[in-house]
């Protein structure tokens, strides 16, 4: 588990262009977004902006890493090392979560420092609530990738395209930028409670809610409660779908691409 | 079938079956065999002969439609996780390793997968790099590495975890001599010295022949020889006969209608203007009336020697064609 994060960094620092294309895009769309608030005057969004960037650097590192991980290791020959050790294919995605969580905070840091220097956004925190909420919005959020991951391995390239679904709208949807729930949602009520199956949405919001407007833990209970059955559910359910694809795979001889 | 000391792998009457477009392709069709501790076993075949079904079988990857198999004891359909801490495999055609990461840090990631003390890991990486002649190359990344050391990368990682049973699936397809003899002399020590069971997967005569200490010849999904690779050599008694003819030719139908010629195999060598034929015969008698047989066609017959018998010509014997000729009937 301890290995797999270790292997994820190692990946990711081993390769300085990668780094500089997986961090510019969260700093720059969201610098550009605080720099538009800014400038109409909305500066109480303009925290919210940067919040944003920071957790789409995550949501970005759950989707386009976490979620194909295991279909490139498949198409490699790396999952059939994986399945024949006596390693649980959870620990492995545990492990790869962690590398992806520390792998990410050089660039959530950076959001973070510049957006700070440049608007100097109002906070009101409660940071207790603030870490707190932090800590489950990620482990939900990766219980997620972990879910995904599953899709991928079942699906192949064409869950590729669900990332691609994923990435935009839920960027609006689960209002990274802006609030997305709640009294401020631009969203009429469906859609909001659509948007509250993704965890990054509740996730925000209850970051909103520590972070801007000093709510403290029990003020965002619910939102908690949510967070934290969301990643024990999506934890379940990677673990139970991998182990279901393994066995499918076993009995259809799907394990790994035949290579003749 | 023979075998020494304690039964480490055993597969009794093995069957699998692919669900084809049209009829179900069988890849195993009834495979029985026991293999003993620290041996090394050769499973040997053309392509198709489902060799690569049984070593993923025999690693946890497929179930078997049809039989058992247990590997330490363990049944690799129903307890796979007891199997999986026993065992390790590598194939010739994996890849293998992570491109951006230096060999030394795979090979210590993959040693994590068995939970080993990482102390511990280390010392065993660097035994086996220096007798894979590895060592210096352990500090490049996986993707600079040749495809010779990454392979022997791939065989270090098999053995990382100082598995009881290893399971190997054409390690040196594609390889030069060098390095496939320097996997080879590894191979053996890991038999010899630690009591490891090797299995393995290839359709390269020569290299069973060298490091295997018993091997089973399949054909089709079924067992058609099994011993050592003297024994099956011996069997055949007389030796094998060798003519070049001229001018090419690419049939030589006539030597199937000579009494005591068990098989033979035949390529062309344009540039020299003839094609060379490997004769398996019973007797000497058998071999004086193939040479008749071809000069009868009105061919010359440049050159005749005699030959000790090697496994090709065993399979020869047992099936009539060599492993290139039956392969090109599987195409058509
Ligand atoms: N996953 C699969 N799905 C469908 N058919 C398969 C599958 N795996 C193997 N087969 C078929 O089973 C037969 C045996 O294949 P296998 O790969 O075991 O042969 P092999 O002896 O390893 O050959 P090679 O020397 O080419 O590696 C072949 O006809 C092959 O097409
Ligand atoms: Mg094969």
């Amino acid at each position: 588990m301890k290995a797999r994060a270790l292997v994820r960094l190692w990946s990711i620092f081993g390769e300085p262009l990668w780094i500089v294309v997986s961090m510019g895009f969260p700093v720059l769309s969201s610098l550009a977004l605080s720099l538009l608030y800014y400038s109409i005057g909305a500066a109480s969004y303009v925290g919210f902006a940067v919040l944003g960037g920071v957790m789409v650097s995550f949501w970005g590192n759950v989707l386009w890493s976490m979620a194909s991980q295991f279909y490139w290791d498949k198409q490699e020959g790396l999952f059939e090392i994986y399945l024949t050790s006596p390693a649980p294919i959870s620990a492995i995605l545990i492990g790869m979560s962690v590398g992806g969580i520390i792998g990410t905070v050089p660039s959530a840091l950076i959001v973070t420092g510049i957006g700070w220097v440049l608007f100097h956004p109002a906070v009101n925190a409660v940071w207790g609530g603030v870490i707190l909420t932090f800590g489950l919005t990620l482990a939900s959020l990766y219980a997620m990738g972990m879910t995904l991951s599953s899709l991928y391995l079942a699906y192949g390239r064409e869950a590729e395209s669900l990332n691609e679904v994923l990435q935009e709208p839920v960027s609006m949807l689960s209002g990274l930028y802006f609030p997305s729930l709640g009294a401020r949602s631009p969203f009429p009520l469906a859609i909001q409670a659509a948007a509250s199956l993704i965890p990054l949405t509740i996730g925000m919001d209850a970051l909103r809610k520590t972070l801007f407007y000093g709510n403290d833990i029990w003020q965002v209970w619910p939102d908690l409660a949510i967070l934290g059955v969301m990643a024990v559910v999506l934890l379940f359910a990677s673990t139970y779908a991998l182990k279901y694809l393994e066995n499918v795979g076993r009995r259809d001889g799907t394990i790994g691409v035949r290579i003749r | 079938m023979a075998s020494k000391g304690t039964v480490s792998v055993e597969v009794s009457d093995l069957r699998r079956e692919f669900k084809g477009k049209g009829s179900p392709v069988v890849a195993l069709d009834g495979v029985s065999l026991k293999v003993g501790q620290g041996e090394i076993f050769g499973v040997l075949g053309p392509n198709g002969a489902g060799k690569t079904t049984m070593i993923r079988i025999l690693s946890t990857l497929l179930l078997p439609t049809g039989g058992w198999a247990k590997v330490m004891g363990f049944d690799v359909e129903h307890e796979p996780e007891k199997v999986r801490r026993v065992i390790n495999m590598a194939s010739g055609a994996e890849k293998a390793g992570y491109d951006f990461i230096s060999a030394k840090k795979n090979l210590w990631f993959f040693s994590q997968l068995y939970g080993i003390p990482t102390a511990t890991a280390e010392k065993r990486i660097m035994e086996l790099s220096e007798m894979l002649g590895l060592t210096k190359y352990l500090d490049r990344k996986f993707y600079a590495l040749s495809t010779g050391y990454r392979q022997r990368a791939t065989i270090a990682r098999a053995f990382v975890n100082e598995p009881k049973v290893v399971f190997l699936d054409e390690p040196t397809i594609g390889l030069d001599v060098m390095t496939a003899r320097s996997i080879r002399e590894f191979l053996k020590e890991q038999a010899r010295r630690s009591e490891r069971t090797i299995i393995l997967a290839s359709h390269n005569m020569a290299e069973v022949e060298a490091i295997c200490d018993r091997v089973a010849i399949i054909d089709k999904g079924k067992i058609i020889a099994a011993g050592t690779p003297e024994d099956l050599m011996r069997s055949l008694g007389a030796p094998a006969l060798v003519m070049e003819v001229s001018p090419p030719q690419s049939g030589f139908e006539m030597l199937s209608r000579v009494e005591g010629v068990k098989g033979f195999t035949a390529s062309t060598e344009e540039e020299r203007g003839l094609s060379t034929v490997h004769i398996v015969v019973e007797t000497d008698a058998a071999a004086r009336a193939a040479e008749d047989a071809v000069k009868r066609e009105g061919l010359k017959v440049v050159a005749s020697w005699r030959k000790q018998a090697t496994l090709e010509e065993v399979f020869v014997a047992l099936v009539g064609r060599g492993f290139k000729e039956r392969e090109e009937q599987d195409v058509v």
